[in-house]
């Protein structure tokens, strides 16, 4: 069987996948396979993510379509971005792109609601205020940068959210 | 780093205990995990990188997981020694391939270890030899809670535990098997087997070797989704799943020794054996095409004059960079095939 992706050579690895009812069928030759970051030795643990972020275009089928640009307010990824890598970029991302997060998870997973263990980050009440703390010195450090660089309209925009933030 | 001083030529993971250990060769789980405050490694600066890894570092010493335990930065290695942690799966070739900040964390025993800066910050694994889903469960688990009182993990009520692919969110929980069915697939039925299983929000895989056959007839198992059910069940479905297989790939081997069949499937395994004792050049490929039948003659009764456990012990040392290892030398192709017939005719 010829791999799936260059169509050339001839397909050494395979994988079936099903999710959803549908399976998803790849054969891939060893060059096609380790490009995309799959192992080949004995018994590897197959990189899940890379096989539907990268591969089959699973993420890209099935994302929903964007009405304009999104970013994460956290880290600043685009939402173009991670269609093109499929992978996030910090968890704010979820929040930042919560309903197209549900639609694929609901998608990919079948459900878009974690019913299993639970974690309680109330635990940590140091916690919002360190990453506050984190977030206030990242922000200054851009805004020295944006007005030594004369950019001034980045830096009025700075400035309002350090301003929100120490409120 | 000399990794041949650190990890002895003895895997305790791949010793034939557990269930069924003769068609389960090992199982495997693992947990992605985040902290908070801090970027996904794919889009992580150096720094930030180098960060988690001190972080993560402190909170396993400080959670006092392991009494005994290898900490291993992916920069002191060269490329041999990075092979041999992903030929004995206590790193991926992707952390293999990070530069900043990627590090891994082994216990004494090697059951367990905890990948840092993988594609997440934690990935929490622990391998045992056989069918074995329930310990290796509770090995993530203990680790997971343990260090999640010290980092703060990225969680989200609706979301669950939050990862760099939303195909890890949720529970973040992997768990497979490693399964070898030589008899279902010299009876071929491996198709329609793949086939029923692909319902089951079950992933296959298994790697071509020469001609039709798969890669030492291993395959691998796994849960395809994690989130919307509770870890248990997804434990459960693989556990049932896996059982099934079992199941199938006894009764076909109860077929290749019964009437007519038996001569053919006893002369196959034992010229197989012939050749891993005599040969003077051994291909991995090869060589993993005949261990395969030696394993099924010796789970079968017949006189192998290796057990299942030693076999298991081959199946990893006979790999590239453990042979490399063991020889203490960098081997080209060549001698590689030469060493490894030369080690074989040594063991049998």
């Amino acid at each position: 069987m010829l791999c799936h992706e260059c169509r050339e050579k001839e397909a050494t690895i395979f994988l079936k996948v099903a999710v959803n009812n549908k399976i998803t069928e790849m054969h891939l030759c060893q060059d096609c396979a380790s490009k995309k970051g799959m192992p080949s030795g004995f018994g590897q643990s197959l990189p899940i993510s890379e096989m539907f972020g990268n591969i089959s275009g699973f993420v890209k089928e099935f994302l929903p379509k964007e009405k304009k640009t999104l970013r994460c307010w956290s880290c600043g990824l685009k939402y173009s971005e991670f269609k093109e890598t499929g992978k996030l970029g910090c968890p704010d991302c979820y929040k930042s792109f919560e309903p197209q997060m549900t639609e694929l998870l609901a998608r990919i997973h079948g459900k878009a609601v974690h019913t299993g263990k639970k974690y309680s980050p109330k635990d940590f009440p140091e916690l919002a205020h360190a990453r506050k703390k984190r977030l206030l010195e990242d922000l200054k450090k851009e805004l020295k940068e944006a007005v030594e660089r004369e950019d001034f309209e980045t830096a009025a925009k700075l400035r309002d959210s350090i301003k929100d933030l120490e409120k | 780093m000399k990794i041949g001083e650190i990890f002895r030529p003895y895997i305790s993971w791949a010793n034939g205990q557990g269930d069924w250990p003769d068609i389960v060769f090992s199982t495997r789980g693992r947990f992605a995990r985040n902290v908070y405050g801090f970027s996904f490694p794919p889009r992580a600066s150096k720094e930030k990188l180098k960060e988690l890894a001190e972080t993560a570092m402190n909170a396993v010493k400080k959670s006092r997981l392991f009494i005994k335990a290898h900490c291993i930065h992916m920069d002191e290695l060269d490329g041999i020694e990075k092979a041999f942690l992903v030929e004995r799966h206590h790193i991926s070739h992707n952390l293999a391939s990070q530069v900043s900040g990627a590090a891994v964390v082994v216990s004494s025993d090697e059951t367990m270890s905890i990948m840092i800066n993988e594609e997440d910050h934690l990935r929490i694994q622990s391998i045992s030899s056989g069918l074995s889903i329930k310990r290796v469960y509770e090995n993530i688990e203990t680790m997971d809670s343990q260090l999640g009182r010290i980092l703060p993990y990225a969680y989200s009520r609706q979301f669950g535990f939050l990862t760099a692919c939303p195909t890890n969110a949720g529970t973040g929980f992997r768990i497979s098997c490693l399964v070898h069915l030589p008899a279902l697939a010299r009876t071929g039925q491996m198709a329609k087997v793949l086939e029923n299983l692909s319902t089951l929000g079950i992933t296959a895989r298994g790697i071509y070797g020469e001609g039709t056959y798969v890669l030492g007839d291993f395959y691998q198992i796994s849960n395809a989704t994690c989130l919307g059910r509770s870890e248990q069940e997804f434990a459960e479905n693989l556990n049932r799943v896996v059982n099934n297989l079992i199941r199938h790939e006894i009764h076909a081997r109860e077929n290749l020794i019964k009437g007519g069949a038996k001569a053919k499937t006893e002369d196959g395994i034992f010229r197989s054996l012939g050749i891993l004792k005599n040969a003077r050049m051994l291909s991995y490929e090869e060589f993993m095409q005949h261990i395969s039948l030696v394993r099924m003659g010796a789970a079968m009764g017949l006189d192998m004059a290796i057990d299942i456990s030693s076999i298991n012990q081959l199946t990893i040392l006979m790999q590239p960079a453990h042979l490399q290892t063991l020889a203490g030398r960098k081997l080209d192709q060549f001698e590689r095939d030469v060493e490894r017939a030369g080690y074989l005719r040594k063991k049998l």
